[in-house]
């Protein structure tokens, strides 16, 4: 995916998503469990986090473990980026500023 | 990535469905990304706790796929915005060249369509262009001369008019003229003649009981005079024997004051003249009758 920094289009749902990666900016999360703490479906939750890796504010990498010894396939996980952190500080700051303005 | 251990998953049907969604997805999926979104996926697959939240999940990818496609070209750049230029560029990656055919088959009787309206619109608009310019020429205004017009005769309209006679239980006649249309609808003649009025016996009226004497309306200087005469007073009287007009003199006396008294003796009868009877009953009726004015010696 490309990781020059692209302006995102803000959505309620991409908000959330967001919002789960900001409770804990250092943990990497994969989709499952992204769908486990905001609810967002399938069909929306992976153009999201494609778009937001394709932008900068996501970097992916599969999951470093043995298939056959943990017994289950491996998974994509997603983590933000210091752009995204940063973007997405921004985007909430604004949204706040907007809100208690 | 582990496809053993992905297709030991315990499935029934509709995790097998879901596992063939999932695949059929990810392979509609753009080229670069289509074997990571499918690992990917089928990971996420087998979290799902439920068999019916797996179908939903499979079924979410399916969607995901058609939206990834429209904003990921086949490169994996991101496509800005999903504008029809992407679409289309996105689409004829996944259809090839079958649906490019198809596509321009339509557009190719689309085109024809408009080709064939438009040479149609301009055909007809030749035509009337034609039609409409040919007779506008300047020709001088004459007034024609009043003795060779032709007397507008009204055209007569004919209308469909019945003439309903009242109907009866014998067969209706029906005569058509042809001419006019005009129908006319009556009894045949009777098939019995009719019977012969009935005689009616009539009894003329008359001066009656209490009518004047004569004498008490002779004039008196007609009798100084030594005037006589019989003259003929028409009156006309009731069932009841009351004059229903003023009496006048059919026939004079030879005197004017003769007739006077007449006249005078017959308004004076109104009430006792005898009315005219009908078969017995008596009826208005006019008639005549003489008055003899005489001098005894």
């Amino acid at each position: 995916m490309g990781k020059k920094e692209r302006d995102v289009r803000m959505s309620l749902q991409t908000l959330k998503v967001l919002e789960a990666f900001l409770e804990s900016p250092t943990e990497q999360l994969s989709g499952a469990d992204v769908h486990l703490r905001c609810g967002i479906a399938s069909g929306t939750l992976y153009p999201i986090l494609l778009r937001l890796e394709s932008a900068g504010w996501f970097v992916s990498q599969w999951e470093s473990i043995d298939p056959s010894s943990v017994g289950r396939p491996r998974r994509r996980l997603y983590r933000l980026t210091s752009t995204g952190l940063r973007r997405a500080g921004e985007v909430f700051a604004s949204f706040n500023r907007g809100v208690l303005a | 990535m582990n496809q053993r251990n992905v297709q030991s998953v315990p499935a029934g049907w509709m995790d097998g469905l879901g596992q063939r969604l999932i695949r059929h997805a990810a392979r509609r999926a753009p080229e670069s990304l289509s074997q990571r979104l499918q690992e990917e996926w089928l990971a996420d697959w087998t979290v799902r706790t439920s068999a019916m939240s797996r179908l939903r999940f499979a079924l979410g990818c399916c969607w995901a796929t058609r939206v990834i496609a429209l904003e990921f070209q086949p490169s994996g750049v991101l496509v800005a915005s999903p504008a029809v230029a992407g679409k289309w560029v996105s689409v004829l990656s996944q259809h090839g060249a079958g649906y490019f055919s198809r596509r321009s088959g339509t557009l190719f009787i689309v085109t024809s369509l408009h080709a064939l309206l438009f040479y149609g619109l301009i055909t007809t608009v030749t035509h009337i262009h034609v039609s409409a310019t040919d007779p506008l020429q300047n020709r001088p205004l004459t007034h024609p001369d009043p003795q060779t017009l032709p007397i507008p005769v009204a055209k007569p309209s004919l209308t469909h008019v019945a003439i309903h006679v009242p109907p009866i239980d014998q067969e209706l006649w029906r005569e058509t003229d042809q001419g006019t249309g005009v129908t006319i609808i009556s009894e045949p003649p009777p098939l019995i003649p009719p019977s012969p009025p009935q005689p009616v016996k009539q009894v003329l009226g008359g001066p009656g009981a209490g009518f004047p004497n004569t004498d008490d309306f002779y004039p008196p200087q007609s009798r100084r005079l030594d005037e006589q005469g019989i003259g003929t007073v028409q009156v006309c009287v009731d069932a009841n024997g009351r004059l229903t007009a003023d009496p006048r003199m059919l026939q004079g006396t030879g005197s004017a004051r003769l007739d006077d008294g007449a006249l005078k003796l017959a308004r004076a009868g109104s009430g006792h003249y005898r009315a005219t009877t009908e078969n017995g009953r008596p009826v208005n009726s006019c008639y005549a009758f003489r008055v003899r004015f005489q001098l005894t010696p």
